[in-house]
């Protein structure tokens, strides 16, 4: 009886864990369908009474510029995750299968980058920025973040895996070796690509800190920046109900991705020690 | 080493080789010395210059230091930080070291509920601070919940002086404790099954082999959620930037060092000052940092 009890209990016990960290999203969605009225009703209504169906999409579309901050997020997200997962690849390969000379100081350097929180960095680099005249720009803001020394690190990890014999038998080929990373080597390293991709997706979509300092111009702007007109509301008409919905929109993406690809998500999460 | 041998006199060929290698990797490297080193040493300058975005900057020794050492707002960021980190590392790690236990063992719809407890990792910081503003609102549906179970007339959370760093705290370890979770959970994972039998078969009730057997091999794990939890708390920023009044408040209580670098620099546009509030941050992480590396290293020697 003991024996059976046990497991109905843990049951019991994690599905109050679960409802109490699941509740405040389910609550995004909920009250996105809502009428603003709703939302501080008393007593709560944890359901909406009066279902607005998109109503409160359409309006966030009305009130900000949804359209082009989504695009704006998507450019970043999308130029980081190529970027970064390419040339970490080429340099996780080239310090794990060469030896040439500088190699180790120079992956201690890249090494060094991980331990300066890029808090530090935001004021010479905004400077910087100006420097070049890249701010508010879309250089200013994807540039700066483009690569990732955790992303070295863990494809360094990856291609020490890769047997020596496989990459002789391709020199004797008479592969060069640019080909023999493209063709070879990064096909090797697609698993690690992956949760590498992904976990740079979640960081780059989410990113507040850089894009709220280096871009002024609302064109440029990204989403979580953009929704920032939502957590001031004494600035402007509350429009909670509106705010739910576009909160839903800016994790509908991330939360899909998890969805499907849930191993690569955790792996990368877990290796990267980082959330953004 | 997995690299191939460079000695003996076919040599050349291997050698000239290798240089491949600088290829693949001088990519990363440029790119590190322009958005990394670069800035790093610029900031570490500006910190000894008197310098707004209107005028260049001009050498003043330790005068931002010195001036810094008795602002009043810099002394307060540094005990509102502090108290952030207290509130954002022992307690999450324990918690989340517990979820982890939980979800370690068998039992029906484990996945399932994993997964629910695992979302608050997936929405952005600025999003958990819309949710959580209309949550902890003073009719929010939770401070209602909350209202009646402690039979009180009022709270507000997010405006009083007391209860608001303590919403930080709380908000911020919703976000942050599935993601330590998951980490305690492959530490969990990578303990070979055949030990904890061992401990079964030898009469082990679960408490002794968690503490004899599990806990001390999760050393590595623990060590390392304590550290990426005090260097993450140390940089608290979003939230605070984002649900507390008039952007650090009230009485800025909120304004933690993070939130004081982005004051200084792009509201007052001191970017000296920013830059010296920055050091003194890089320096108070790394001094932790190295504690705390040293300090496990001894709980390691004295578990053998």
């Amino acid at each position: 009886m003991h024996k059976q009890l046990t497991p109905v209990l843990l049951f019991c016990i994690a599905l109050i864990v679960a409802v109490i960290f699941f509740f405040p999203l389910f609550f995004m969605v909920s009250s996105s369908f809502k009428a603003e009225n709703e939302i501080f009703a008393a007593p709560p209504h944890w359901l909406p009474h009066e279902f607005q169906g998109l109503r409160q999409y359409q309006t966030g579309f009305q009130a900000i510029p949804l359209v082009r901050f989504f695009f704006n997020s998507t450019l970043m997200a999308s130029i980081d995750v190529a970027v970064t997962v390419f040339f970490s690849a080429m340099a996780g390969y080239g310090f794990a299968k060469f030896n040439f000379r500088g190699r180790r100081w120079m992956f201690y350097f890249v090494l060094a980058t991980i331990a300066v929180p890029f808090q530090i960095l935001i004021v010479p680099l905004f400077v910087q920025m100006r420097r070049f005249g890249w701010d508010d720009t879309y250089a200013g803001l994807i540039v700066p973040g483009i690569m990732n020394a955790f992303g070295v690190l863990m494809m360094r990890q990856f291609a020490y895996g890769i047997p020596d014999e496989l990459l002789d038998a391709a020199r004797i080929d008479g592969a060069g070796e640019p080909r023999i990373f493209w063709q070879v080597v990064f096909p090797l390293l697609s698993s690690a690509s992956a949760s590498l991709a992904i976990i740079i997706f979640l960081f780059s979509w989410n990113n507040f800190l850089w894009p709220l300092i280096v871009i002024r111009n609302e064109l440029y702007q990204t989403l979580p920046v953009g929704l920032t007109v939502f957590t001031q509301p004494h600035t402007t008409q509350p429009q909670w109900a509106v705010a739910m919905a576009v909160s839903t929109l800016a994790t509908l993406p991330v939360a899909v991705l998890f969805l499907f690809f849930q191993r690569y998500f955790v792996e990368g999460l877990v290796l990267s020690g980082l959330k953004g | 080493m997995a690299n191939p041998s460079t000695k003996g006199s076919k040599s050349g060929f291997v050698a000239r080789r290798q240089w491949w290698g600088l290829f693949f990797v001088l990519p990363t490297v440029v790119f590190f010395l322009v958005f990394f080193l670069y800035p790093m040493i610029t900031g570490i300058y500006y910190s000894f210059t008197d310098f707004t975005l209107l005028k260049p900057p001009t050498w003043v020794g330790l005068q931002n230091y010195q001036d810094l050492v008795k602002d009043r707002l810099f002394l307060t960021s540094i005990g509102v930080t502090l108290g952030f980190v207290l509130g954002s590392t022992l307690p999450v790690w324990i918690v989340s070291l517990l979820a982890a236990l939980l979800f370690y063992q068998k039992f029906p719809a484990r996945e399932l509920l994993k997964l629910l407890f695992f979302s608050p990792v997936l929405p952005s910081l600025i999003v958990v601070a819309i949710v959580w503003r209309i949550l902890l609102h003073p009719n929010g549906i939770l401070t209602s919940v909350i209202r009646l179970v402690l039979h009180v007339p009022e709270i507000n959370w997010l405006d009083s002086p007391t209860l608001s760093p303590l919403s930080m705290i709380l908000i911020n370890a919703w976000t942050i404790i599935p993601f330590y979770m998951l980490i305690w959970l492959a530490g969990l994972t990578g303990i070979p099954q055949e030990l904890r039998d061992a401990a079964r078969v030898d009469g082990a009730t679960f408490s002794q082999s968690f503490l004899r057997v599990e806990l001390p091999l999760l050393g590595p794990t623990a060590v390392f959620i304590a550290a990426i939890s005090t260097i993450n708390a140390f940089q608290a920023f979003t939230l605070q930037y984002a649900i507390s009044p008039n952007r650090g408040g009230p009485i800025d209580v909120n304004t933690t060092m993070g939130l004081l670098i982005w004051k200084y620099g792009f509201q007052y546009y001191r970017m000296g000052d920013a830059a010296t509030v920055s050091v003194i941050l890089f320096a108070i992480i790394m001094i932790v940092t190295i504690i705390q590396l040293a300090l496990s290293r001894g709980d390691q020697y004295s578990l053998n």
